[in-house]
């Protein structure tokens, strides 16, 4: 597969996730602020803006942070990368460029959404936001049933792979550090009902409530909220599974120089450290705010491990007049930038 | 419903006593019974089906633009097995003729020996190649694929009007549109017994793989890249035809061997099938400022390591002024009389042309040599005395950069829209582009179907998508269908 086109279906897969998770963030406090009446003293849109890099961006074109103004600036804003408006304008042009090896369904799909949301954002006014959000729920996990259902297991398939595993591994850090910076008001309100309200409010957004109860019953300890986001390899939400996704599909892809291999043995060294018990005993040793920033380095290194190997540089064995052969990593050409890689790593 | 107050006198589905013709009876039956409401649903579900599949083209170049189908006319285009016949066996009289004819003046330059063509009309051109000198493409073929756009004239003969031997586009249309024509009336379709269009990815490809001695040959696509206007037929094509779609930046030459840039390292490519002008493909040898193209590529080319479709410096065979002498071309080459005739040309640099245009300049079309698009081009009817008076001047200053043609009343055919504040079927006239493709053997064929556009504007003879024109569905007809599909078969 061209470097080029691997990059593209890579970068297809992380905006489409990318889209998804941005949504998520939206519900999760979206849910953690419906009985925003009762505790009015909670800033529940802040930590979002942290989370998602935006701070900056939108105390220099907002000004007070409110709900409808986070709510533009992650849903409709096409100059934020970090929108879900931006994430599918991106992903259409993507998918127009890589249309002959993704299935016409999928393109269809991408198309008639993207059509879709320029309908809703045309009006101006983001009364229904909530219910947009759900629209992208809904669009997301068909797009992930046509690609499971409709595109033979090639290379194409697995550098989708690669960007949906990424940025899922990506995201979950994040979403758990949405609870970690809605500091509670006082620290007898641990275990509160706010508390647990919020906890629900976060597994609910990853679609794990159910998933939880099943398998802790309907008690919702934080620790164990905290393992099945980041351990069970089981729950497809979760870092485990996203870098087991990384890891297969690298397998998948091949190791055809010694860069590939590398990057391969990095994931490899990485779900081992997620499996078994050794992460428990890690994030407890080293308090969970800090192992989340353990785990975001980690992917940033590995995104930047994939960007190297497969789209900045390409081997090629060259042949000198002697017939004697050389085989070289050389640049790839500068690509056109379509978005701002910064969040990419 | 049915306007034909605007018709040609030569009005594809209407004849002249206005009586409906054979074999158009069953579609104007079938839309007459639609009713106006009927065909307006008809064609909301065809727009909508054309922008969901992304059918379309961006009015601005950045992400938002709008984006604008090409219209779709829903009226299909019906083309008798007779009518068909004449039009294949003239296609392929011509494309051979050509690369013989390019073949030739790449090579020995017979033609020119004799005399038959002046020399400076080829060595002079702009469009002379001069890479191409002496060097032998596979199978001695330059053109492997055509368009060659045909018109019909008052007595309803079709001729021919331009060659396309570099770029020929718009066949995905064609095969896009009968796609739209099957879901939105698929009863019609039924009853007529059309030749199918959406074997051409395949009829490409094998024409293609022939120039290759490789079982499995490796098939590159080359385009400029997702912001030109073609970009959806490349992606088509590509995707169809299970062909990688490249950009410049995606190959390079070694040794004098074509790679491309892959995840795996680079592999060889044997086929390239340019979408992109002779003048971008190759900054070593043509415009050095090219980003579009790949070093060293007319190098591998020149080794014959990789064959290139269409080959470089076709364009001095689809040239305005070289077009008046192509009759003469197929009778030197292939000893017979042209099939299909063109359209009677004056040539600026000829003598007893040049005086006949200057007398005649309200009765005739003036087209520069070396323009395309519909620029620089005067008709004369339309002119005001200022205009002509100036035209004449640079016609006497640079004759030979003119060639002159006679008006041609192009035929009509009903096309759905708003005329009057009402929406009926107005007549609008059209043209007909077949494609072609050569195989390595030099076996011309030529797809059964074809674009027709529309001048969808009142009185308009240009077609151009760019200048408001629109694209019908063309149906070829099988042998005696004419005779059994009229109300022969239940929709």
């Amino acid at each position: 597969m061209l470097s080029r086109t691997a990059h593209s279906l890579y970068q297809l897969g992380f905006l489409i996730e990318r889209t998804e998770n941005i949504a998520r963030i939206l519900d999760v406090n979206s849910r953690m602020s419906v009985e925003h009446e009762v505790f009015s003293e909670l800033d529940v849109w802040s930590p979002i803006l942290e989370i998602t890099d935006n701070m900056d961006n939108f105390e220099e074109h907002y000004g007070e942070i409110c709900e409808a103004s986070v709510v533009r600036l992650l849903l409709a804003d096409s100059d934020n990368p970090y929108s879900v408006r931006a994430c599918l304008l991106n992903a259409r042009e993507i998918a127009r460029s890589v249309r002959e090896l993704i299935s016409e369904e999928i393109w269809l799909h991408i198309n008639l959404f993207f059509h879709e949301m320029e309908r809703e954002f045309s009006g101006g006014e983001l009364r229904r936001w909530q219910h947009f959000s759900e629209k992208v729920h809904m669009f997301a996990n068909a797009f992930h049933g046509m690609i499971y259902n409709t595109m033979v297991r090639g290379d194409a398939w697995q550098f989708m792979r690669l960007g949906f595993g990424l940025e899922r591994a990506r995201m979950i850090p994040r979403i758990l550090q949405i609870k970690y910076h809605m500091l509670l008001p006082s620290p007898e309100a641990v275990g509160s009902p706010l508390d647990i309200h919020q906890w629900q409010a976060l597994l609910r957004s990853v679609s794990g409530y159910e998933a939880y109860r099943r398998l802790y019953q309907a008690r919702i300890e934080p620790a164990k909220v905290v393992n099945l986001l980041l351990l069970n390899p089981g729950f497809p939400r979760s870092l485990h599974f996203g870098i087991r996704e990384v890891s297969l599909a690298l397998r998948e892809i091949g190791m055809y120089n010694e860069d590939q291999y590398r990057l391969y043995q990095h994931t490899e060294r990485f779900l081992d450290d997620l499996r078994g018990g050794a992460a428990s005993e890690d994030i407890i040793a080293m308090g969970l705010n800090d192992y989340l920033s353990t785990v975001n380095q980690r992917c940033k290194t590995l995104a930047l491990m994939i960007n190297k190997t497969f789209f900045d540089t390409i081997t090629v064995t060259l042949t000198d007049q002697q017939s004697g052969s050389l085989t070289i990593q050389i640049p790839q050409q500068q690509q056109i930038q379509l978005y701002t890689e910064q969040q990419a790593g | 419903m049915f306007d034909i107050s605007d018709a040609a006198p030569f009005d594809e589905a209407f004849g002249e006593s206005g009586a409906v013709r054979d074999e158009y009876v069953a579609a104007y039956n079938y839309f007459s019974q639609k009713g106006v409401s009927g065909i307006e649903h008809m064609q909301q579900s065809a727009d909508l089906s054309l922008l969901n599949q992304g059918v379309t083209f961006t009015v601005y170049s950045d992400a938002r633009g709008t984006e604008k189908i090409f219209p779709y006319d829903l009226m299909p285009r019906l083309i008798t097995a007779t009518e068909w016949a004449r039009i294949e066996a003239g296609i392929i009289q011509r494309i051979t003729a050509l690369n013989l004819f390019l073949e030739d003046i790449y090579h020995d330059q017979n033609i020119l020996r004799s005399g038959l063509i002046p020399a400076s009309q080829i060595l002079g051109s702009n469009l002379y190649c001069r890479e191409m000198s002496g060097l032998d493409p596979a199978g001695g073929i330059h053109i492997h694929i055509a368009g060659v756009d045909l018109i019909r004239n008052q007595d309803g003969e079709f001729m021919v009007l331009e060659d396309n031997l570099r770029c020929p586009s718009g066949v995905s249309y064609v095969v896009e549109n009968r796609m739209v024509s099957s879901r939105i009336m698929p009863e019609l379709l039924g009853s007529y017994r059309v030749r199918p269009v959406s074997q051409y990815p395949q009829m490409l490809f094998e024409a293609l793989a022939s120039f290759s001695g490789e079982n499995k040959p490796v098939i590159a696509l080359l385009t400029p890249g997702v912001y030109n206007s073609a970009y959806f037929e490349h992606a088509f094509l590509a995707s169809q035809m299970g062909a990688q779609l490249v950009q410049g930046q995606d190959l390079l030459v070694n040794n004098d061997i074509l790679y491309m840039k892959s995840t795996r390292g680079i592999q060889r490519i044997d086929v390239l099938y340019l979408r992109l002008d002779t003048e971008f493909i190759d900054p070593l040898v043509f415009r050095p400022d090219s980003l579009l193209g790949v070093p060293g590529l007319m190098h591998a080319y020149r080794a014959g390591n990789v064959t290139l479709a269409n080959a470089p410096g076709n364009g001095v065979a689809d040239d305005k002024s070289l077009y008046a002498y192509t009759p003469d071309i197929i009778r030197y080459y292939l000893g017979e009389d042209p099939i299909l005739p063109i359209v009677p040309t004056y040539l600026g640099s000829r003598p007893a042309d040049l005086a006949y245009m200057l007398d005649n300049l309200d009765k005739l079309v003036l087209k520069p040599t070396d323009a395309s698009g519909g620029y620089g081009i005067l008709v004369g009817s339309h002119a005001s005395k200022q205009e002509l008076a100036e035209f004449k001047a640079k016609l006497k200053a640079e004759p030979a950069h003119y060639i002159g043609q006679p008006i041609q009343q192009l035929s009509t055919h009903p096309s759905f829209l708003e005329q009057d504040n009402s929406k009926k079927f107005c007549a609008r006239h059209i043209d007909l582009r077949p494609f072609a493709v050569c195989s390595a053997d030099g076996t011309v064929r030529v797809l059964s179907g074809g674009l027709t556009r529309v001048a969808l504007r009142r009185g308009s003879l240009v077609v151009n998508s760019s200048q408001g024109g629109g694209s019908k569905d063309t149906w070829v007809l099988y042998p005696d269908s004419a005779d059994t599909a009229p109300g022969g078969q239940h929709a």
